[in-house]
Parts: C-alpha cells; sequence; structure tokens
C-alpha cells in the first residue's frame, strides 16, 4: 500500500483542570489516512471526538495539552515544529478544519472579504488584495456560492449558506487533510445534502486529498467514508471498511452502538431500537483494562485486567478486545433478537 | 433573526456611505439650526433641526429613515410620560412650599386668620389653588413657549439658575467619564487577555470600586485625602474668600475643590466599565470565530484586534449611557463634597418642596438621557454591522 498522507502513531492529549489534574480526553489513538480517502470518526457523546479533531492540527491551547506521540503529515511530524513554521505553511494551508458550530466561526464584524484577506496573507500567499479577492471568488464560485458573499458580513447570510462560506475559506488553499468536526449537525437536511455534495465534490476534484469526517451520525459516515474508525473513551476500540464496521462491527461496544440507531433498512420498522446502559467512565480516573468492561454485555473478570491492545495496525480491520473476531460473532448470533 | 436574512442587495451608490449621508444631514441641520430666528426658543429650533435631519435622512437612506422615525416617534412618546412624571411626582411630597417660604414671615404674627388670608394669598399667587391637571396645563403650555418658571425659595428664573449650576456637574462627569471609560476598558481587556495575578489584582479592585456606594466611597476619599492628608479642600467649587475671579488663584482653587470629587467619580467610573470590559472579552476570547481564525493560521495580535473590537461594542452604548447621564450621575457626589452642582441644587430644591426648580432639575435630565439614547441608536449602526441590519432591514 502506499505511503499514508497522514498517519498518527499513539497520540495522547490531556485537558489540565484547575485543580491540575490531567484528563486524557486523547489517550493513545493510532491511524492512517491515505490519499483521496475518507476516514469516518463515530462515537457519542464526551468520548473525545472533537477533541481528537483539534489535537490533529498539531496546535494546543489551554486547557488543551499536548501528552505524546506523533502527528505525520506529508513525511513531517508537525509536532517538532516550531508555532511560527506550523501557523505559515501547515493550519488553514496543508491541514484545515470546519468547526463543529459553524454559525459562529465568523468575526461578526468582518465582512468575509477583509476575512479572506487577513487568511491569505498569514500565508503570504497573493501580494495584492485584488490576487486574494480574486482566488476566494474563484473558491466561491465553484463550490455555487455568489461572489457577493464576499461583500457580506456573516450576519447577512443564512444558515445554510454561512456553512459553506465557512467551508469555502477552510478549503481556501485545497488543503491536503480536511477535518470536518460535525459540519452538518446543526443543519436541516437539504441544507445537509449541499454540504455533504460540496464536500464530496472538492474530494473528488482533488482540491481536498483527504478528509477526515467526525459525527455522531453513523448513517451519514455510510455514504461519506472509506473507513470507519468508532472511538469510546479517548481510544479507538474498533478501525476498519466503512461497510464492515457498520454491517458486521467486531467490537462489543461498536457491535452495541450499530444496534442502537435507526438504518432506514428493510425489517426496521419491526425492530426495537436497544440502548447502551450505563455512561463512559469518567477520564479522569480510567479503570484498568478494557474501558468498556462496565458496560460491555460479555464481560468477564479478565477485562478489568491490564488493557487489551488493538490488534496489529497492518491488519485493515481492528479492534480493541481480547475475544477474538470468531468468539465475538458467536456471542453476537446467540443474542436474543431485538424483536418487538 | 440572522439566520433568516437574506442577502441585501442594495444599489451600487448607496452601499457603505451611512456616514456619509448622515454628515451631510447632521450638517444640513446644523446650517438651519443656525439661519433660524434668534428669538425663536431653543426647544422649537431644536424640534425644527431635527425634523429636517429626519426628513433628509428618510430621503437619502429610506430604509434607515423609517428605523429612525420609529425611533423619534417613541422617544417622544417617552419624553412626555417623562415631563407628566416631572410634574407630578414633586407635588405629590408632603408639604408645601408656602409653609417654607412664609417660615420666617410668620414667626411674628400671631392672628391665626391673618396668618391664614397671608398664606391663602401666596397660594393664589402662585397658582397653587388651581387643580394639579389644570396647573400641569399651563406648566406644560409655558414649557413650550420657552418658559421654565421661577424658583420658589430663590426667587429666580428657574432656566437662570439652571444654566449656572450645569457647567459645574459637567465639570466633574464629562472629564471623569472619558477619563474613566478609557482606563477602565483598558484595564479590563488587559485583566481578560493576560489573566493570572494581573486579573487578580485588576479584578476584585473594579468589583470593590463598582459595588461600594458612590456616597460611602467619597466619604471615605473626604476623609482620607481630604482631612487626615489634607491634600485637597473638601468644601465647595472654590475658595469663597477669593472676591477678584479673574485671579490665577481663582482658578487655582477652582482645580483644588474639583480634584478631589473628580477624583472619586473617575475611580467608580473605572471600576464599572472594568468589570463590563473584562467579561465582554472574556466571552469574546471564547467565541467560535477565535477558534477557526487561529486554526486558519492566523496570528494572534489579529486575533486579539477582532475581540477587543467586537468586546468594545456594548461599551460603546455605555458610554452614551453615561454621557447621557452626565447632568445628574455625581448628585451624591456633589452631595458629598458640597460641589455647587445640578445634582446637589436638586436635593435642595426637594427639601425646600420648590415644585418649579424640581420638575426643571428633572426635565433637564430627562432630557439629555433620551438625547443620549437616541444618539447611540444611530451611531450604533455605524461601528456594529449586525445593528445596521437590523436598521435597515424593512420591518
Amino acid at each position: 500500500m502506499a505511503e499514508p498522507i497522514l498517519s498518527v502513531r499513539d497520540l495522547k492529549t490531556y485537558y489540565r483542570t484547575r485543580l491540575k489534574e490531567n484528563v486524557y480526553a486523547v489517550d493513545g489513538v493510532s491511524f492512517d489516512l491515505h490519499d483521496g480517502h475518507v476516514l469516518g470518526i463515530a462515537g457519542e457523546s464526551g468520548c473525545g471526538k472533537s477533541t481528537l479533531s483539534l489535537s490533529l492540527m498539531g496546535f494546543y491551547f489551554p486547557p488543551l495539552h499536548y501528552g505524546s506521540g506523533s502527528i505525520v503529515l506529508n513525511g513531517t511530524d508537525i509536532m517538532t515544529l516550531p508555532y511560527e513554521t506550523l501557523r505559515r505553511d501547515f493550519l488553514g494551508k496543508q491541514i484545515a478544519y470546519i468547526p463543529q458550530a459553524a454559525m459562529n466561526a465568523l468575526n461578526p464584524t468582518r465582512r468575509i472579504s477583509r476575512y479572506v484577506v487577513d487568511v491569505l496573507s498569514e500565508h503570504d500567499i497573493g501580494t495584492t488584495e485584488k490576487q486574494m479577492l480574486a482566488l476566494a471568488e474563484e473558491k466561491l464560485t465553484f463550490l455555487g456560492l455568489p461572489p457577493r458573499v464576499l461583500n457580506a458580513y456573516p450576519g447577512e447570510l443564512s444558515g445554510g449558506m454561512k456553512q459553506r462560506t465557512v467551508i469555502a475559506l477552510a478549503t481556501l488553499l485545497n488543503p491536503t487533510v480536511l477535518i470536518a468536526d460535525e459540519p452538518t449537525s446543526a443543519l436541516d437536511v437539504s441544507s445537509q445534502k449541499v454540504v455533504m455534495a460540496m464536500l464530496h465534490r472538492m474530494l473528488k476534484q482533488g482540491l481536498v486529498k483527504s478528509m477526515i469526517f467526525i459525527t455522531h451520525e453513523l448513517p451519514l459516515l455510510r455514504h461519506v467514508a472509506d473507513e470507519i474508525a468508532v472511538m469510546y473513551a479517548g481510544e479507538f476500540v474498533e478501525v476498519g471498511p466503512a461497510t464492515d464496521v457498520i454491517f458486521s462491527p467486531i467490537h462489543p461496544y461498536s457491535h452495541a452502538l450499530m444496534g442502537s440507531i435507526i438504518v432506514p433498512e428493510e425489517g426496521m420498522k419491526a425492530r426495537s431500537l436497544s440502548s447502551i446502559p450505563g455512561a463512559p467512565p469518567n477520564l479522569k480516573n480510567v479503570p484498568p483494562g478494557c474501558r468498556f468492561a462496565e458496560r460491555c454485555a460479555y464481560v468477564v473478570p479478565e477485562c478489568r485486567m491490564p488493557d487489551p491492545v488493538l490488534a496489529a495496525m497492518m491488519e485493515e480491520h481492528q479492534y480493541r478486545c481480547r475475544f477474538d473476531e470468531q468468539e465475538l460473532r458467536g456471542k453476537y448470533a446467540l443474542e436474543v433478537p431485538a424483536h418487538v | 433573526m440572522a439566520e433568516h436574512a437574506p442577502m441585501r442587495l442594495e444599489p451600487e451608490a448607496r452601499r457603505g456611505k451611512p456616514l456619509l449621508y448622515i454628515m451631510a444631514a447632521l450638517a444640513a441641520g446644523a446650517v438651519i439650526l443656525t439661519a433660524l430666528s434668534p428669538y425663536a426658543s431653543l426647544g422649537w429650533r431644536i424640534a425644527l433641526a431635527a425634523l429636517v435631519m429626519t426628513v433628509l435622512l428618510s430621503y437619502t437612506l429610506p430604509a434607515f429613515g423609517k428605523y429612525l422615525r420609529k425611533r423619534i416617534f417613541w422617544y417622544t412618546a417617552t419624553f412626555f410620560v417623562a415631563l407628566a412624571l416631572n410634574f407630578f411626582l414633586p407635588r405629590l411630597i408632603p408639604g408645601n412650599p408656602v409653609d417654607i417660604i412664609l417660615q420666617d414671615l410668620m414667626m411674628g404674627i400671631t392672628d391665626v386668620s391673618r396668618a391664614t388670608a397671608l398664606k391663602n394669598q401666596y397660594i393664589a399667587q402662585l397658582g397653587l389653588d388651581k387643580s394639579l391637571v389644570e396647573q400641569f396645563f399651563i406648566y406644560t403650555g409655558n414649557l413650550f413657549k420657552g418658559e421654565l418658571g421661577m424658583s420658589l425659595y430663590l426667587a429666580q428664573p428657574v432656566a437662570k439658575v439652571l444654566a449656572s449650576k450645569i457647567p459645574w456637574s459637567v465639570a466633574i462627569m464629562m472629564p471623569a467619564i472619558l477619563v474613566g471609560w478609557l482606563v477602565g476598558n483598558m484595564l479590563g481587556a488587559q485583566a481578560a487577555y493576560k489573566k493570572g495575578v494581573y486579573d487578580k489584582v485588576i479584578f476584585p479592585l473594579s468589583l470593590f470600586l463598582s459595588s461600594i456606594p458612590s456616597f460611602i466611597f467619597s466619604m471615605l476619599m473626604l476623609l482620607w485625602l481630604g482631612v487626615s492628608w489634607n491634600w485637597f479642600p473638601v468644601l465647595g467649587g472654590f475658595d469663597a474668600q477669593i472676591i477678584n475671579k479673574q485671579s490665577l488663584v481663582y482658578y487655582r482653587s477652582l482645580v483644588a475643590h474639583w480634584a478631589l470629587p473628580f477624583i472619586s467619580q473617575t475611580l467608580i467610573i473605572i471600576g464599572g466599565q472594568a468589570i463590563g470590559m473584562r467579561s465582554m472579552a472574556l466571552y469574546e476570547l471564547n467565541a467560535d470565530y477565535v477558534l477557526f481564525a487561529k486554526l486558519q493560521g492566523i496570528r494572534d495580535r489579529k486575533i486579539t484586534r477582532y475581540v477587543f473590537r467586537n468586546a468594545v461594542l456594548p461599551q460603546v452604548s455605555g458610554l452614551a449611557l453615561s454621557l447621557g447621564g452626565m447632568v445628574a450621575g455625581s448628585t451624591l457626589i456633589e452631595i458629598v463634597f458640597s460641589y455647587p452642582g445640578l445634582g446637589q441644587q436638586l436635593m435642595m430644591a426637594i427639601r425646600n418642596v420648590d415644585y418649579p426648580l424640581i420638575s426643571g432639575c428633572t426635565l433637564v435630565i430627562s432630557i439629555t438621557m433620551l438625547v443620549a439614547n437616541l444618539l447611540i441608536d444611530i451611531v450604533y449602526g455605524l461601528i456594529d454591522p449586525r445593528v445596521r441590519s437590523a436598521q435597515t432591514e424593512e420591518s
């Protein structure tokens, strides 16, 4: 397989609380992202998805701190770079970010055109404002936005338009990796569709080389992602090809998660939705052993012993459980189907 | 609202030039104001100038003109409510001005019927025998002729009393507000941005200054700086022993008497402004656009500029409001320092149940408040595009 574009190894980042406790919200995450691929990251609230997306930018500000691990982008470990280099050559240029709350992602008292000039001049792109605005106009037109957006204040744009403008601004410089943190969660379905089509088009045209798409909406991931990582309590518990993870998850958590969502498929109506009992562990004080043990239906005493590790990185479909795939599949087959 | 606001398409020529038009309208208003007959009363001249400006604005910026007409309508309505309250509230105070005026005169009179006759004569002369409603219409009628009436106790025209007192109050409040606003906002912004020890000193200090009652604080200042350390004179607006009002000595005594109330008022304003600015800046520093800009590789220096521009916006309206309270804001301080301003005059008028003077003072206060509010309504659109689109939206 070709060299990955982005290679993350054992990344650990933590929040420092006021009481000087370290809460590891991302605790040993590793994955590879290849050219043209979309990695979907799924998980319930508070599992560390958003923290991971911020951590991948390689730029930390309190209360988030860098612990250990490497983020290698196109052969450069961005964690070893001085801030000024990272800011000028990577942030917004090679690695771009679409925030969760795009509604408020733009300075309300600055015209979009002024903001474009601010961004581009910080990366030494274009010598005159005219050049910079021409570049932005080209981008907006390509994404189906009217050029008059440039002359507007953020408050003058509708919600969907603002979100698309944010995406256009985030991808002004054709980033290698685009990290989208729930870019559609605040939109109605028709705007969602437009935004998804827009992201897809950028990927196809090569304006964005690869993408990390973070969401709690699993059905959405099925359509966009090539690989899916399921995150739980700061760790990836399962990583694999999108269809495999969605239709035949191996890890008990992924299995339970897929059982608790509505998938518009035949027979869905007849099923009752199950939910996972309990709540994720407090990350301040992680229990030894498997983090899902407390809520797992198949827990055995050994699960609470020291960490089960994710299977070898070379494998396509990895999961973090002491049982092997055959054992788990056997257990799932015995499960009482949740018919009404 | 902002979510559904559609893109506005303005004609090219009108885009981005509201300032120009407002300036032109203000200039035309000013020209007409001065061109008017010098015999017309000030109130009428101001009303006419406002009318001209409104018409001009309606022509040049239709949507904004409509917004402005609405505002002016409501401010006018508010003015009349304030006028009625200014009239009736003092007259509901128990007591009678005639009793106070006749206090000394009555001393020698033992004949009850003569005393009553004298009292009734005064009451009739002052028009106090008429019903309150009737008095109100007479008062309002005179007001529109530019007459504020005579002070009952001082036996001087109210307008003259006000004119002699207002400069003293403005001299304390105007510089105190401007200096306090500037320094307070700078301190608040610094506290929010630098955090740490800096914040731990500025924040509690500002909280103390802004929450201690101003009269207690000024009494403490008076006690320490004035009495104990004897740095400043403690009473009045100037040294009464100086006869020559043109001499340098007189001006020096003016400044010396002015300093202590000015310092007290400034410190109080600094406290309030610093707290407001600190919390606004903290809010803006945590806004989503800050994160997005950071992750787009924009330098901190530039983001800080975004943040403070946005954080200072509400403070600007705070500034306008305090300028509106300029003539009355220092009442308590004036009383503590026996400073001869409008506030002290108002308190004396209340003590003497001097109806026309009380109403006059409160009228001036109401008008400055309303004008300040109207001005901020207009000016705010120039500095905040969000408000501008609300102002110019057809509704």
